[in-house]
């Protein structure tokens, strides 16, 4: 029996937005196919020893909750993140973690905060948010040869920009993605998945969360020979009805 | 006379009209003709009644349905807003429908909800005697952005209202409480004492676990649900307050009622006696929503025997536990909008020892939310307590699907979920799955609850809501 653990840091600050869906999606794909999950909640004050862990999850959070663990995550658990990420550890992070992986946030009057830096990517506070339901094609994955189309819901003032290290998660279809303009979403790097499309991502996009668990139970097993299907006939109608609505 | 503010207050009473007639309902539009014609319209008109707001996240419409039986008991002459026209335009919709064409007032009172995140607009226009809130909690954060800002807006929307306006908080809410902080208003507060309460127990997903004041990491004395509860800063000292009206005890729990024991403290009520008091609904938010309307009251000097029957014999407002009887079967229509409120249906739900047939009917259009995300906030996990008491799970509205995966990944066994997007079939599998004299629950979001409500008015013969 495969056994997959999953890190979900600073769960008490950064779940603003359902992130427990992403969580929630990756143990029970992990417990339909009999593999053995255990979910490990790391908050402030916590030690943290990224080894113990085959996927790293970082919600999104508001202004006030960012704050509040700013210290913790730079001080405390920054090296070790960096650490992770080098080392090709899978992560999620979406919206306000997403942000954090980054190099910096500077607020749109001027304010510049220092951020994990684990990524080469920065962002930029806007006045205006940028809400609402997001399509993008994704270059990673592809479901009978095409290039997935994953959807979800976008809510943030940030503008995130990428640089040369980095890719985009993917190309959006409809919404406005990491800064509104260029056309992008997401960022990857090595086996670092960051995006702005917060709480139901993983649940209603399977695809994306089984490339998450194989590749990191691709690590922890050297005879992994990839995942058996699910009947996911309710991920797929979730996904379509709003391919459909969204790209008419 | 000013004749721009008479010619306003007849368009509008002509739009209403227009609007009733043709069967629309007219709570919006008239309100916001008035403001394009006249400005200062609701300033004029609502200086001369006597305001008790209600606002807050959840259980405003509730609450101020038992402050309206309150009102009832003492023969009071009063105007409302029902039917959730809560926004500025809603407001001053109502005012105008309450006053002659020369802006005299025919009502002495008017009871006024108010839409959280619209108060702060709305107070620039109303002084009210009294205001309520509720509660907060995460609720549209895509309309509202981040939920200090809503607690923040409803703080400037309070400090703009002279002293003599009262308070009247939720004590075990740290966020409604810090409202009552270092004001020079008059404050009563209304909370669930120790002895009624759970031990404190680490909730996860809760919406202030950090001190409004000094950011410090908040114990608890006591837990009742989400954040609310015996809280208290181990850094700077802020704390639950002490309640004015405080429920000592839960003497029964029923799926259609609770039992409840209460007192007050000298300054709210003469008589300190203890009461018991039967709400006429279940669950312990609407406890809360019975205990704020009677803190109201009573701060309102009405006496006790007349708060007391208005607690107990009120009927709930539209789309709130709404019960439709077809045949020897039933439909009750609970409106669910966030996460807190939510969790508290399903765990009134599971108390029901009968058969579970439940449709969900969720919507992402602009009065629902336009983010479902806060579905995956919502502790379905618990449906599983009623195991084999699930008979049928129909999903359905716009975001039909989504709640599909939602109640899959809650464990649930996906034999008993269905997808039906039409309405009638919803209502007719939906009844059809029921056994004689049982129940068939619609869980709809708001726009989704006005839909199946105008199917359901139509098949059996509902009132028009804004009578």
């Amino acid at each position: 029996m495969y056994q997959l653990k999953i890190c979900h840091l600073y769960p008490d600050l950064l779940n603003t937005y359902g992130d427990m869906g992403n969580i929630l999606a990756l143990k029970r794909r992990a417990q339909w196919r009999n593999i053995d999950v255990t979910v490990t909640n790391v908050t402030i004050g916590d030690s943290f020893d990224s080894e113990e862990y085959d996927i790293i999850f970082l919600g999104g959070g508001q202004d006030y909750e960012q704050e509040i663990i700013q210290n913790d995550v730079l001080l405390q658990k920054g090296a070790e993140i960096k650490n992770a990420v080098e080392g090709s550890k899978v992560f999620l992070c979406i919206c306000g973690g997403y942000q954090l992986m980054g190099k910096y946030y500077k607020t749109w009057d001027g304010k510049e905060l220092e951020y994990l830096g684990a990524l080469d990517l920065w962002t930029i506070g806007g006045k205006e948010r940028m809400i609402g339901n997001i399509v993008f094609e994704s270059g990673l994955i592809s479901d009978n040869g095409s290039p997935l189309k994953i959807v979800g819901f976008e809510n943030h003032s940030g503008r995130t920009y990428l640089g040369d290290n980095v890719r985009p998660l993917g190309k959006v279809l409809s919404g406005n993605g990491n800064n509104g303009t260029d056309g992008f979403e997401g960022a990857v790097y090595k086996n670092v998945y960051c995006s702005y499309s917060h709480g139901s991502l993983l649940p209603k996009n399977p695809h994306l969360a089984d490339h998450l668990i194989s590749m990191a139970l691709k690590q922890r097993y050297n005879e992994f020979e990839g995942l058996t299907l699910l009947e996911d006939e309710f991920e797929n109608a979730a996904r379509i009805t709003m391919l459909q609505r969204l790209l008419k | 006379m000013n004749l721009r503010k008479v010619l306003t207050i007849i368009i509008s009473k002509l739009t209403i009209r227009i609007l009733r007639l043709l069967k629309k309902g007219g709570t919006t539009l008239p309100g916001k003709v008035a403001f394009k014609l006249y400005p200062d319209i609701l300033k004029s008109i609502a200086k001369d009644f006597e305001i008790i707001m209600v606002t807050g996240t959840n259980g405003k419409t509730t609450t101020s349905r038992i402050i309206e039986e309150i009102l009832k008991n003492n023969n009071v002459d009063y105007i409302t807003n029902k039917s959730g026209a809560n926004l500025l335009s809603g407001i001053t919709t109502t005012f105008i429908q309450a006053v002659s064409p020369l802006g005299k007032p025919k009502h002495k009172t008017a009871l006024i909800e108010s839409d959280e995140a619209a108060f702060n607009q709305v107070t620039k226009h109303l002084q009210p005697k009294s205001v309520v809130v509720t509660n907060f909690f995460r609720d549209q954060l895509d309309r509202y952005g981040e939920l200090y800002s809503t607690l923040n807006a409803v703080k400037s929307g309070l400090d703009r209202l002279d002293e003599k306006t009262t308070l009247i908080l939720n004590a075990d809410d740290s966020m409604c409480a810090s409202l009552g902080h270092k004001t020079e208003k008059l404050v009563f507060y209304y909370g669930f004492g120790e002895a009624a309460s759970q031990q404190s127990s680490e909730n996860i997903n809760t919406d202030a676990m950090f001190c409004i004041f000094c950011k410090g990491k908040y114990q608890y004395k006591s837990h009742v649900y989400g954040h609310l509860g015996g809280f208290y800063c181990p850094e700077c000292g802020y704390s639950r307050p002490v309640a004015d009206l405080e429920c000592i005890g839960i003497e029964e729990a029923g799926s259609n009622h609770t039992t409840i024991r209460w007192k007050c403290s000298k300054a709210l009520d003469t008589d300190e006696s203890e009461y018991t008091t039967q709400i006429n609904l279940p669950g312990l938010y609407n406890v809360y929503n019975a205990m704020a309307a009677a803190t109201c009251g009573l701060s309102l000097a009405y006496s006790h025997e007349t708060v007391q029957k208005a607690v107990e014999s009120f009927e709930c407002g539209f789309g709130r536990m709404e019960t439709i009887n077809v045949g020897n079967k039933s439909i009750k229509l609970i409106l669910v909008k966030n996460p807190t409120g939510f969790n508290q249906v399903l765990n009134f739900l599971t108390l029901d020892k009968q058969p579970l047939n439940i449709a969900f009917l969720i919507n992402d259009k602009l009065a629902d939310g336009t983010d479902i995300s806060w579905l995956w906030d919502v502790d379905f996990e618990h449906l599983n307590t009623a195991g084999d008491r699930i008979v049928n799970l129909i999903t359905s509205g716009i975001r039909g699907e989504d709640m599909a995966v939602r109640l899959k990944y809650s464990g649930l066994d996906t034999k008993k979920i269905r997808i039906i997007k039409d309405y009638h079939r919803v209502i007719d599998e939906g009844l059809k799955a029921v056994a004689d004299g049982g129940c068939f629950y619609i869980l709809p979001t708001y726009t989704a609850m006005l839909d199946i409500r105008g199917i359901l008015k139509k098949k059996f013969n509902l009132k028009e809501f804004w009578k």
